[in-house]
Formats: structure tokens, C-alpha cells, sequence
């Protein structure tokens, strides 16, 4: 074995620089491969604003629009649908949209509807809960999961429950209103999902 | 020792100068790679190319490397439904374009990479008349080309008037080539019969700027790649000297 | 700190009583005693180990976006260029890494032939290194094709057609090794799993091996002589030794930090290298109904490509009159009689064989000959020494008209064929394979000088 164990501190001091420069260097190398993980130009292409032509859609109806491999949906809602809102805050876990607004509601749609225009509902269509895609339940008639039902849409995974403004029903296992996107009219019968005045989502 | 090295190679070297291969000589390409240059390439090709050809690697967006926004490259090079997310896609069927041309014109992405500058700005200069073709049109650097000569409302019409009188001593040398079948455009006379737009040289450079833009288009990294190039090698300069010293370090016991 | 150090080492104890640690680092690095003398063709052992870590991890993350789909991969392969942050450099490691693995590997194994590597105790190390080099020809070979475009597909082509020109076998071997007709999707995703996992897994055992087996009888010099006969009579170390870690650890760090640059380099700045690392040709999309004018294989299968082309019908009688002067040779050099009868009927088979088989398929066979006969080396040198050194002027003489013939044989495979090329060729061929099969002749009369006691620094 070898018998310095004093070493010189010359050569202390090299082994350090050396590990120090190779260390820094190694790991500066290791950035561009993790980048290469990121989201390709593609992926960020195929995640681009989604404009959608609302012309055809009738009071009552839906729409489903793709927007980054997932489903938006636009409802056109009647006059009776929107005078149902206010009166279900108290059934409702987060009626007034307070929680993380951030990530569910754009400034835009901090309103009883939510949305910018009352007429028309932009929410993402997938559950808060663990991700399945609700189904429609517009009838105001009694449900298996709701004995006065007053319409909207229901989870069929695990029983989640929204109004017509995507805002869910309290005591669900779902813990946040559907997502609203950033959004905005480009006219009174085209909108674009997915970018807002602020920009791209 | 090394005298028997010399010797061999020296008696097996001249056997390997022999026989090169009779080609067309190309134009060399005046290439430059400034913005305004690149801009005008993309538009060439955007204008001409695209309906037929494709550049399916190539995304719209991408054009921002040329100094251009993403609004700029929407109004002013995407004509058809695209968003500027979207790559080249060609505009033409493949099967069509077999039918019309008798092979599906290639996607021209890489092209630059394949051909090299010169062959380009040499092919793109060379198209003649000649009625014997489908087409009308004909090619030097690439004879009986299915292509016809798309940008001739920029060049004009021209058909190959003669060889050019040669009155220097490698004239039989030449003229022996010439048999062989080797032409090469430094050597024929074109002559315009219709001008189009632009005159010789405004064209040359038309098809220079295009050219570039089909470089860049064949490697858009190529500015990065050589930015970061010099970065990593000055970084590794260091690296060098450092466990050059370290090596020297603990070496010298030995020594 | 004192307390981190004690930590640490008791974390070393712990390991060390459930796993061979810190004895493994010994036998292998800390006390593994290497000659002192190693000079500048010993760095690329090392280096080829570099290169195979910068494969792999380049590799893993290419795969990552590339698609082995005949419709897709091209496209892929530009989709990483362009669409995938950083993908071009990725792309520019893998592809500069694969044609310098060949440059380090080829230096490596003439630093061996210089200073006679494979001789005994060494011969399994060699085999094991050659086994390394035949897996290292199949997966650039195989990963060639992955790019799918005209290059990759037409070279997959000729290549796969070589074993169809094996006799009875041939044709049923090739539809097999293709899983269809002609090359296609299927032989594109075949490959890939080739490439990607079972060559890979493959070349880590052989490594692991190869490094073992060297570790087993201690590492060759460029003085051929045995470090292990001089031993201090103390600590029983050998005298002209030095461990591994830390002085060659740091020397090969160094060595890397060049090697580097150099890389850095031809990455940045020359990726193509004229051609020759990415060839023009390969930017055109594979199209199975037009094949290129010249297709040459990468530049560093182009010396077997010359010898597979210099097999003509006029080069059969060279061989067959070499076949004659072997079995007179070894006639008259080697008494027994066995090897005698064997040597006689070998010789009949090869002569009848040579006017029933075409040129081309002893084409084949001589262009896998070239790459397997290093397998003999050990075998084939009869000099009195190891290293060229001491060796007389005969091997000398042999190796340096060897190096030339291998040269021009690389040049003259990246050419299209003419008469004189082929002559050339054929001159050269003769040349490749005579340093071999008249080695054991001329190493044996070779007049080699006395080997030094210890080792020297010249």
C-alpha cells in the first residue's frame, strides 16, 4: 500500500479542481439529455389553442371539442338552467369557485355561471376526482344518485356529481369544480380553447 | 526500416490516382446565411416549391430562427389551411404526382444534405427546352428530370445554343470528355429565347438565396450546433490542462 | 467531519460483509498492479470503454423517440434533429461515437499485434477481444439500417445476400434472417431489437470477460516482458508495477479529456466528416425500387468490402496456388503424420471446391476469413518474443506491408470498381493474407533480439 498518508497539499488541491471541473462538467453534460425528455416541438404543437364553431349548437346542447388529447366541452345553456345555479350553492362543495382558482377558474369565470358569457359553459370535461370523463345528465327528473336531481353531469367511476357550471356537489369524492381552460371569443360564433387575451395556456 | 515504408507505399500510391469519374462539373454555390437572405430563400420556396414538394420535418414555426414571428410566417408564407405549429406538408397527392411526373416528387427536407449546395444551385440554373420531353424541359446536372422547370417565369426560357469556343491547349483533352458524354454548363452557351422577370443575375442570386434557405432548412441547428461547439471546446480546453497537471501530479513518482 | 468519515466507513463494513466491495476494488483498481511502461497506444482500451458508455446513453435516449417502423423511422431520425430539445447532439454523439468505437477498437487491437498481446498467458484475453470485435461489426452492422434510408437499406441488402450466396443453405438462411422476401418493416424492427438489446447485453458480458480474463494473468507492455518475474522480495509486488488507481485511473482520465476534444470537435464542427461518418446518400429515404450508383459500406467495413470484390474468377488460381505452397509448406515443416493426412485432404477439398463453388461465394468466405483470422494470432507467431521491439526484421517487414495492403484496401472499397482497382485489390489481398498464413514461417526465422531483464521507456 502506498505510505504517504500525508498527502502533499499540491496534489490535494489538483484532485479537488479536477473533481470539481469533471464534476461540473459531467453534470452540464447531463442537462441536455434530460431537456431531451421535455415536450418535443411536436407534442407543443399538437397542445396548440383548438378553435371551435359554436353556430350550430342549440339552447339545451353540448359540444366536445379535443383540446390537448382532452375533452372540452361547450354548453349552450337555457334561460331555466342558468335561474337553477344559485339556488344549489348550498348542495355544493365549493360554490363560489374559492378553491386554487389558479389552476380551475380564470379570472373570467369567478361568476355564479362561470364562464364569460352566461349562455355558454367552457369546462374541461374530465373529473377532479381520478380523471374519467362525466356523462350528461341535463333532465331535471329524479336519479339513483340524486332523488331532486336538477341536472347536470355524473361521474359513473366512483358517483361525483356537477351542476351545469361544472361545480361539484359536496360530500362526492371528487374534491374540485371542473376545470375551466383559458378561453375567449374570437366572435359571437367562434372560440378559441386553450389561449386567452394573456396568451397560450 | 523506414526506407522499406517509403519504398511500398510509394510503388502502390500512383495505382490509386487512376480513373476518375466523368461528371458534370458543378457551380460553385454563392451561398450567404444572413436573415434577409434566408427570408427571401423561404419565400422562393414556399411560392414555388411547396404545391408540389414537401418538407414534412420542417415546421412553420421553426422560420422564427430566420428573425420572422410566428404572426409574419402566417400572413406571409402559410397559403393554405396550416397553423404555424404544423410542418410542410406537400400539398400534392403522392400517387398524383407519380402519375403526373412518373415519380412522386421528393420531400425536400434533407435534400441539401443528400445533393449538396452546388448540385442545387447548378440544377436550378441548368433546366433548357427541349420538346422531346414530357414536359418540354430538360435538365444538365439531371437529365430527363421529371421536373419541369418551375421557377422559368423568374429565369426565362433557354434552350443550349453550342459548346463554347475553346482556343486553349487542353481543347483535345476537352473535346475527348465531351464524347465521353461529359458536359458540364461552365462549357455550353445558353441562350434566352423568352426572358422571364429577373435578369441572369438577379435569378443567380434568387437561386443562391434559395439554395441557402434549402441548407438551412436541411440542419436548422447548425447555428446552435456551432454556438455551443465553441463553448464545449474551450470547456474541455480547461479539462485538458487540468488532468493534464493532475496526471503530471502523481507521475512523478514513477518517473 | 470526522464523524461523516466514520459513517461512511462503517457503511464500507457493512456493505463489505454482504458483498465484495472493497475487495474488488482492490484486485481490480487499487491493487492491481500494471506495468509502468504503458505508452500512448495503451490509452485505447479505455477509450473504447468511453465510447461504449457514450453509445449507450446516447443510444437509450434516442430510443426514446425514434420509431422502427419502415413508414416512420426516417422521419423519426429527423424529428430528433429538429423537434426534440437538444435531439441533434444526441443524435451527432451517437453517430461521431459509432465510427470512432472503430477507430479506438482498430488501434487497440494493433497496439496487441505490436506488442504481442495475445500470446500466452494472454490467448483467451484475445478471443474473448475478438468476440468483442465480431459483436461490435453486428451492431454497427445492424444499427446501420435503423436511419432507413438508401444507404442503410441497399448496404442491408448486399450484406444479407452474402449469406444467400451460401451453398444448399443460402436462400431458406436469408428469408429467415429478413423475415420476408426483401428487406423490409420486418427486417427494420428485427434489427432494432438486434441493436438495442441483445448485442448491447452481449458486448457488456464480453467486456466484463475480457477484463476479467486480463486481470487473471496481469496486463501486457510495450517491452513483452513479464512484470510478475520481478518481484520485490518484501512485499512480493512486482517491481516494474504500479497500481492501477490511482496512476493509470488518473493517466486514462487525461487520455479521455483529449479524446474528447477531439470528439467535441468533430461533433460540433464535422459531423459528416466529408461523408465519410454521415453519408449524403443516407438523407434520401430508402426506396426498394432504385438502387444508388455507388453503394460502399461505412468506412470501416471498406478493407473486407476490397477483399470481398477482389475474389474473381482470375483470383481462384492465386488461390488455389496458395492452397499448393501451404500444404507443401506445412509438409515439410511438421512431422506428424496426422496433420499431415489432414493438411492433404483439407488441401483436395479446397482445390475442388475452389472449381465448384463460384468466386462470389468464395468471396464470402474469404471477406469472413479476414475478419476472423485474428483468432489465430496466438497461434500463428512463433517468434522467440513478444513485442516487435525485440523482434527481428522479418515481422517487421510483414507488419508494415500489412498496415499499407489494409489501407489501401479501406480506400479502394470506398471507390467504385475498375481494372485497376481490382488489381490493386487482388496485389493487396494476397499481401492481408499472407502475413498471416506465412507467419508461423517467417516469426520463426525471424533473428529477434535478447529481451531486457526490466522494463524500459523508449
Amino acid at each position: 500500500m502506498s505510505d504517504d498518508k500525508k498527502m502533499n497539499p499540491g496534489r490535494r488541491n489538483l484532485i479537488v479542481l479536477a473533481a470539481a471541473t469533471g464534476g461540473a462538467a459531467g453534470l452540464t453534460t447531463a442537462v441536455p439529455f434530460a431537456l431531451s425528455m421535455e415536450p418535443s416541438e411536436a407534442a407543443k404543437a399538437a397542445g396548440a389553442p383548438v378553435e371551435a364553431d359554436i353556430s350550430q349548437l342549440q339552447p339545451g346542447q353540448k359540444m366536445t371539442v379535443a383540446w390537448r388529447g382532452q375533452p372540452v366541452w361547450i354548453v349552450r345553456r337555457t334561460p331555466e338552467m342558468l335561474a337553477e345555479l344559485p339556488k344549489l350553492d348550498d348542495q355544493l362543495a365549493d360554490p363560489k369557485s374559492l378553491r386554487d382558482p389558479d389552476t380551475f377558474t380564470p379570472p373570467y369565470a369567478r361568476n355564479e355561471n362561470r364562464s364569460i358569457k352566461p349562455e355558454y359553459l367552457v369546462v374541461v370535461g374530465i373529473c377532479t376526482h381520478l380523471g374519467c370523463s362525466p356523462v350528461d345528465e341535463f333532465a331535471v327528473q329524479p336519479e339513483p344518485f340524486d332523488p331532486s336531481w336538477q341536472g347536470g353531469f355524473y361521474c359513473p367511476c366512483h358517483g361525483s356529481t356537477y351542476d351545469l357550471a361544472g361545480r361539484v356537489y359536496r360530500n362526492k369524492p371528487a374534491p374540485d369544480n371542473l376545470k375551466v381552460p383559458k378561453y375567449m371569443f374570437l366572435s359571437d360564433t367562434r372560440i378559441v380553447i386553450g389561449k386567452d387575451e394573456k396568451g397560450e395556456a | 526500416m523506414k526506407k522499406l515504408i517509403v519504398i511500398s507505399g510509394l510503388l502502390l500510391l500512383p495505382t490509386l490516382a487512376l480513373a476518375q469519374e466523368a461528371e458534370v462539373r458543378l457551380d460553385s454555390a454563392p451561398v450567404r446565411n444572413e436573415p434577409v437572405q434566408l427570408q427571401s430563400g423561404a419565400r422562393t420556396f414556399v411560392n414555388y416549391c411547396l404545391s408540389c414538394h414537401g418538407a414534412q420535418s420542417m415546421r412553420f414555426n421553426r422560420l422564427r430562427d430566420l428573425g420572422l414571428s410566428e404572426q409574419e410566417i402566417q400572413a406571409n408564407l402559410i397559403f393554405t389551411g396550416a397553423k404555424v405549429g404544423d410542418t410542410m406538408k406537400v400539398a400534392m397527392n403522392a400517387k398524383e404526382g407519380k402519375q403526373f411526373f412518373g415519380v412522386a416528387p421528393p420531400d425536400l427536407s434533407v435534400i441539401a444534405r443528400a445533393r449538396g449546395a452546388d448540385w442545387l444551385y447548378t440544377y436550378l440554373r441548368t433546366f433548357y427546352r427541349d420538346p422531346s420531353r414530357p414536359t418540354g424541359w430538360n435538365n444538365i446536372v439531371f437529365p430527363n428530370v421529371g421536373m419541369p422547370h418551375v421557377l422559368y417565369t423568374l429565369q426565362g426560357e433557354q434552350v443550349i445554343k453550342q459548346a463554347k469556343p475553346i482556343a486553349r491547349p487542353e481543347a483535345a483533352k476537352e473535346e475527348a470528355a465531351e464524347e465521353k458524354g461529359e458536359h458540364s454548363p461552365q462549357k455550353l452557351v445558353f441562350e434566352i429565347t423568352k426572358p422571364g422577370s429577373m435578369t441572369p443575375i438577379e435569378y443567380d442570386i434568387a437561386v443562391a438565396d434559395l439554395v441557402g434557405f434549402l441548407v438551412y432548412m436541411g440542419e436548422p441547428a447548425a447555428a446552435e450546433r456551432h454556438t455551443v461547439g465553441y463553448f464545449v471546446l474551450f470547456a474541455l480546453f480547461i479539462l485538458s490542462l487540468v488532468f493534464f497537471a493532475l496526471k503530471q501530479q502523481f507521475w512523478k513518482d514513477v518517473h | 467531519m470526522s464523524r461523516i468519515i466514520s459513517g461512511l466507513t462503517a457503511l464500507q463494513g457493512w456493505i463489505d460483509a454482504r458483498f465484495p466491495f472493497t475487495s474488488q476494488w482492490k484486485a481490480h483498481a487499487s491493487e492491481y498492479y500494471a506495468p509502468k511502461n504503458f505508452n500512448f497506444w495503451y490509452y485505447f482500451g479505455a477509450l473504447s470503454g468511453l465510447v461504449l458508455v457514450n453509445q449507450l446513453v446516447t443510444g437509450i435516449f434516442l430510443t426514446m423517440h425514434y420509431k422502427p417502423d419502415a413508414l416512420l423511422a426516417f422521419a423519426s431520425v429527423e424529428y430528433i434533429m429538429r423537434d426534440v430539445p437538444w435531439g441533434w447532439l444526441i443524435r451527432y454523439m451517437h453517430s461521431t461515437g459509432a465510427s470512432l468505437f472503430f477507430v479506438c477498437i482498430y488501434l487497440h487491437m494493433f497496439r496487441g499485434l505490436l506488442y504481442g498481446s495475445y500470446r500466452k498467458p494472454r490467448e483467451l484475453v484475445w478471443i474473448l477481444g475478438m468476440a468483442i470485435f465480431l459483436c461490435l461489426m453486428g451492431e454497427a452492422f445492424f444499427g446501420y439500417l435503423l436511419p432507413w434510408g438508401q444507404m442503410s437499406y441497399w448496404g442491408a441488402q448486399v450484406i444479407i445476400n452474402l449469406f444467400d450466396a451460401l451453398p444448399i443453405i443460402g436462400h431458406d438462411l436469408s428469408i429467415w434472417i429478413r423475415g420476408d422476401y426483401v428487406v423490409s418493416d420486418a427486417t427494420l424492427n428485427r434489427f432494432f431489437a438486434f441493436h438495442v438489446i441483445a448485442i448491447p447485453l452481449l458486448l457488456l458480458g464480453l467486456v466484463s470477460a475480457h477484463i476479467l480474463a486480463l486481470h487473471e494473468v496481469g496486463s501486457n507492455n510495450p517491452d513483452g516482458i513479464e512484470i510478475k518475474k520481478n518481484k520485490d522480495p518484501v512485499t512480493h509486488l512486482p517491481l516494474d508495477g504500479i497500481p492501477f488507481h490511482p496512476y493509470y485511473t488518473v493517466k486514462d482520465s487525461f487520455g479521455a479529456m483529449v479524446f474528447l476534444l477531439i470528439f467535441a470537435i468533430i461533433v460540433f464542427f464535422g459531423p459528416e466528416m466529408g461523408g465519410y461518418f454521415l453519408e449524403a446518400n443516407n438523407f434520401v429515404p430508402a426506396d426498394s425500387l432504385k438502387t444508388p450508383p455507388e453503394i460502399s459500406p461505412v468506412w470501416y467495413f471498406t478493407p473486407y468490402y476490397s477483399i470481398l470484390r477482389s475474389i474473381t474468377t482470375d483470383y481462384m488460381w492465386i488461390i488455389r496456388a496458395a492452397v499448393l505452397v501451404m500444404a507443401i509448406a506445412i509438409f515439410w515443416s511438421v512431422k506428424t503424420n496426422w496433420i499431415r493426412w489432414g493438411t492433404l485432404g483439407i488441401a483436395i477439398v479446397l482445390a475442388l471446391l475452389s472449381w465448384v463453388l463460384d468466386p462470389k461465394v468464395w468471396g464470402v468466405g474469404l471477406m469472413g476469413t479476414s475478419t476472423m483470422i485474428f483468432f489465430l494470432m496466438p497461434w500463428l507467431d512463433r517468434s522467440a518474443v513478444k513485442s516487435i521491439r525485440y523482434k527481428g526484421p522479418n515481422y517487421k517487414f510483414a507488419i508494415t506491408v500489412w498496415v499499407i495492403a489494409f489501407l489501401i484496401l479501406g480506400y479502394l472499397g470506398t471507390k467504385p470498381v475498375s481494372d485497376v482497382r481490382t488489381l490493386v485489390g487482388q496485389f493487396c489481398t494476397t499481401l492481408y493474407f499472407a502475413f498471416f498464413f506465412a507467419m508461423p514461417w517467417y516469426t520463426r526465422a525471424d533473428k529477434c533480439k535478447p529481451e531486457p531483464e526490466r522494463v524500459t521507456w523508449k
